[in-house]
C-alpha cells in the first residue's frame, strides 16, 4: 500500500507540470491586451506599457514564457500579477473562505444526504421514500444559480435567518452558501446510499445474518449499512475535491471571496500567473483527494488490494 | 396474515417417536403484482435427533422457500406463511414473537447456504463472522469469541485455523468456505442444521468432503439434518429418508433406500431413470418430458399430469381418480412408505 501510494504522488507531478501548461497556454491564447485593460479609463503612457510587457515577458513566445514561469516556480516562486501582489498571497487569502464553504457543504452533504438514504432504501416504497426521490429530483433539476438566488431572497431577505453575503458573521455566514452549493451533491449521496441499501439488504449475506440469529439492528447497522456506505463514502471524498476548485456561482452570489471567484475574476483580466497557480492548486486537490479515495476502498473493502 | 387456528399453550403434538422439527401442511404464497405464486401447498414433515432428512426436487419446487419459512428469514412481503404451523421442541414457531423467534435461530435451527462466497459478508474476517454467534446469543467477549472461532474452525478441519482466523471469505477456496458457513451454523449446537445445496457450487471431490464432514458433526453431536438438494447422489450416500418435492408439494417419502429402489410415484421414476449410469454407458439419458409448473398457474388435479407417462385421462381413469381434475391426497401406499399419486400401487409394481 505504501509503495503503491508513493508511485500515485510521483505521479501527480507530471499532471501537474502538463496542467500547468495547458492552462498557461490557454491564457496565453486568450483576445485582447491584459496591460492595456489594466489602465481602464484613463490609458497608461506608452513608456509604462513597454515596462511591464517587458517584466512580464508578454512580448516572448509561449515557450520563453512558460519557462520564466517554471524557474519562478522551482524557487518556490508563483509569481505575481500585473498590480505586483504575489499569487500566493491571493491564494493565502482567498483558500481559506473556499475551505470553510468546502466544509459546510460537505458536513450537510453526509449528514443530510446519508441520513435521507438510508432511512428510504430500508423503507422502500414508503412515504418518505417518495419525499426522497421527488425532492431530489427536484433540486437536481433546478440550476443552481436560481437556487442561490430564492435561497437568498427567502432565508436571506423573507426570513432574516441567515446573512445574505459576506463572511462577516464567522462560520455562520457560510450555513446558506454551503447548503446551496451542496444541495446537487446532497441529493446524489441520497439516492445513491438509498439504492446501495436497498440493493445490499437482499444480498445473500444479509439473510445470513438473519439466519444467523442476529438482532434486526445488528443486521442492517453491521451487515447492511457498513458494506453499503462503500460507495457513498468514496463518492463524498472525489466531491471534496471537486467542491475545493471553488464553486464560482455560489461565491459570486454570496459574495465570497473564495478562488473560485478568484480565478472568474483573474480568468476576465487575463492574470496568466494568477490563473494558472490556483488552477493548478485545484488540480492538485482533485488528483489528492482522488488518491484518498483509492486509499480509502482498500481500507473499507478488503478485497481491494493494490500491492 | 391468516393462520390455522392453533393456540400457543397447546401441548406438544402428538406424533410417532419424539420429532424435534414438525412441519405441519406448509403454505408460502409469494403475492406479487402479477399474481399470486403458490411456492409450498401443504408441506408436512418431520424430523428425530440424528436423522438425516433429504429434501429432493427440481429448482421451483418449493424446497429452498419451505426451508426460509422454518428459519424465518423469508422476505415478507411478497413471501407470506398462508397457513400451516411449524413446531420446534413442542412450540409452533409461527406462534411466537419475531424476537423469540429470532432467539431459536442459531442455537434451535441453524442454516447453511448454497453460495458460500455471496453468503458470506465480503467486509468481515471469517474469524469476526463466526465469533458473532457467540457474541450475539451468548455476550461473551470480542477476545474469547474469537477464541472460539479458532477452535470451530479446527473442528470442521480448516488447515492452520489459528493464522487464518483474521483472513476474509474471499481469501479461502470454495470448499474451505463452505466450511466457515459450517463452522459458523453448529456454533451454538443446534438441535436441527438446515443445509440448503450445501454442495451444489462445489466441486465433486471437495463434495464429498464436506458431505463427511456434516456427516461426522452429525455423529458427534446428535443434531437433527435437512438436507435440501437435487442431486440424488447425495441423497443416496448420507440420507436417512427422503422426501421428493414437485410444484410446493411432497409427493413421495420414504426410506432413502426404498425410494431409490423401488419409487412409487412417477415422478421420482422418472427422476431415477434421468441419472446417468455406470453400467449403461453409452446410452442415452432419459429426461422427464415437459417442463417444471409455473407455480402461479398449478395444473388443476395431479400437479404432475402433464408430464406424466402414466396419467389416466377421462374415461380411462378409475372413478375419482382422473389425474387431470382429482388431486391424489399423499397417503400411505406401502408401510412407510407415502406417495401422492392414484395408481403408486401400479408405479411400485405390488
Amino acid at each position: 500500500m505504501g509503495r503503491y501510494v508513493a508511485r500515485r504522488l510521483l505521479l501527480t507531478i507530471p499532471v501537474l507540470l502538463g496542467a500547468s501548461f495547458l492552462i498557461f497556454a490557454m491564457v496565453y491564447a486568450l483576445p485582447g491586451d491584459p496591460i492595456r485593460a489594466l489602465g481602464g479609463d484613463r490609458p497608461l503612457s506608452p513608456a509604462v506599457v513597454a515596462e511591464l510587457r517587458e517584466r512580464f515577458h508578454l512580448d516572448e513566445p509561449l515557450w520563453a514564457q512558460y519557462w520564466e514561469y517554471l524557474k519562478g516556480l522551482f524557487q518556490g516562486d508563483l509569481g505575481t500579477d500585473f498590480r505586483g501582489r504575489p499569487v500566493l498571497d491571493t491564494i493565502e487569502r482567498t483558500l481559506p473562505v473556499t475551505i470553510r464553504l468546502t466544509i459546510v457543504a460537505v458536513v450537510f452533504e453526509a449528514v443530510i444526504g446519508l441520513i435521507a438514504g438510508v432511512l428510504a432504501g430500508i423503507r422502500r416504497n414508503s412515504f418518505f421514500d417518495n419525499l426522497v426521490l421527488v425532492s431530489t429530483t427536484l433540486i437536481v433539476s433546478i440550476p443552481i444559480l436560481v437556487l442561490a438566488f430564492v435561497a437568498q431572497l427567502l432565508f436571506g431577505l423573507k426570513l432574516g435567518w441567515f446573512p445574505i453575503a459576506g463572511t462577516r458573521e464567522g462560520w455562520y455566514s457560510y450555513l446558506l452558501p454551503g447548503l446551496v452549493l451542496a444541495s446537487g451533491s446532497l441529493a446524489y449521496v441520497a439516492r445513491l446510499t438509498r439504492t446501495s441499501v436497498a440493493e445490499n439488504l437482499r444480498a445473500d449475506y444479509v439473510r445470513t445474518a438473519r439466519a444467523k440469529g442476529l438482532s434486526n439492528r445488528t443486521v442492517i447497522v453491521r451487515h447492511t449499512l457498513r458494506n453499503s456506505l462503500i460507495p457513498v463514502v468514496t463518492f463524498i471524498g472525489a466531491d471534496i475535491g471537486t467542491l475545493l476548485g471553488g464553486a464560482i456561482v455560489t461565491e459570486s452570489v454570496f459574495n465570497l471571496p473564495g478562488i473560485g471567484r478568484e480565478v472568474f475574476d483573474s480568468v476576465r483580466a487575463q492574470e496568466g500567473a494568477v490563473v494558472v497557480g490556483i488552477v493548478t492548486l485545484m488540480v492538485f486537490f482533485f488528483i489528492f483527494f482522488n488518491l484518498v479515495v483509492d486509499v480509502l476502498y482498500a481500507v473499507l473493502d478488503p478485497r481491494i488490494r493494490y500491492d | 396474515m391468516t393462520r390455522p387456528d392453533l393456540s400457543p399453550s397447546a401441548p406438544a403434538r402428538p406424533a410417532a417417536g419424539n420429532p424435534l422439527l414438525e412441519v405441519d401442511d406448509l403454505h408460502v404464497e409469494f403475492r406479487t403484482r402479477s399474481g399470486v405464486v403458490h411456492a409450498v401447498n401443504g408441506v408436512s414433515y418431520s424430523l428425530s435427533e440424528g436423522e438425516t432428512l433429504a429434501i429432493l426436487g427440481e429448482s421451483g419446487s418449493g424446497k429452498s422457500v419451505s426451508a426460509q419459512a422454518i428459519m424465518g428469514i423469508l422476505d415478507t412481503p411478497p413471501a407470506v406463511i398462508a397457513g400451516g404451523g411449524i413446531w420446534f421442541e413442542g412450540r409452533d414457531l409461527l406462534q411466537q414473537t419475531p424476537d423469540e423467534q429470532r432467539r431459536v435461530r442459531g442455537p434451535g435451527i441453524s442454516m447453511i447456504f448454497q453460495d458460500a462466497l455471496s453468503s458470506l459478508n465480503p467486509v468481515y474476517s471469517v474469524g469476526y463472522q463466526i465469533g458473532e454467534m457467540f457474541r450475539a446469543h451468548r455476550g461473551t467477549s470480542k477476545k474469547e469469541a474469537r477464541q472460539r472461532a479458532v477452535e470451530l474452525m479446527d473442528r470442521v478441519r480448516i488447515p492452520a485455523a489459528a493464522s487464518r482466523v483474521d483472513d476474509y471469505p474471499h481469501q479461502f477456496s470454495g470448499g474451505m468456505r463452505q466450511r466457515v458457513m459450517i463452522a459458523m451454523a453448529i456454533a451454538l449446537d443446534p438441535k436441527v442444521l438446515i443445509a440448503d445445496e450445501p454442495t451444489t457450487a462445489l466441486d465433486v471431490t471437495v463434495q464429498a468432503q464436506v458431505m463427511d464432514l456434516l456427516k461426522d458433526l452429525q455423529r458427534d453431536t446428535g443434531m437433527g439434518l435437512v438436507l435440501i438438494t437435487h442431486d440424488l447422489g447425495v441423497v443416496n450416500e448420507v440420507a436417512d429418508n427422503v422426501a421428493v418435492m414437485y410444484a410446493g408439494e411432497i409427493v413421495e417419502r420414504g426410506t432413502v433406500d426404498d425410494v431409490f429402489t423401488d419409487p412409487a410415484h412417477p415422478y421420482t421414476d422418472g427422476l431415477m431413470s434421468s441419472v446417468p449410469q455406470v453400467e449403461a454407458k453409452g446410452g442415452r439419458l432419459q429426461p422427464i418430458a415437459g417442463q417444471p409448473p409455473n407455480l402461479a398457474a398449478i395444473p388443476s388435479g395431479c400437479p404432475f399430469h402433464p408430464r406424466c407417462p402414466r396419467r389416466r385421462l377421462g374415461a380411462a381413469a378409475a372413478p375419482g381418480r382422473e389425474c387431470a381434475t382429482d388431486v391424489p391426497p399423499l397417503r400411505l401406499v406401502v408401510p412407510g412408505r407415502e406417495a401422492a399419486c392414484h395408481y403408486s400401487e401400479e408405479v411400485l409394481g405390488v
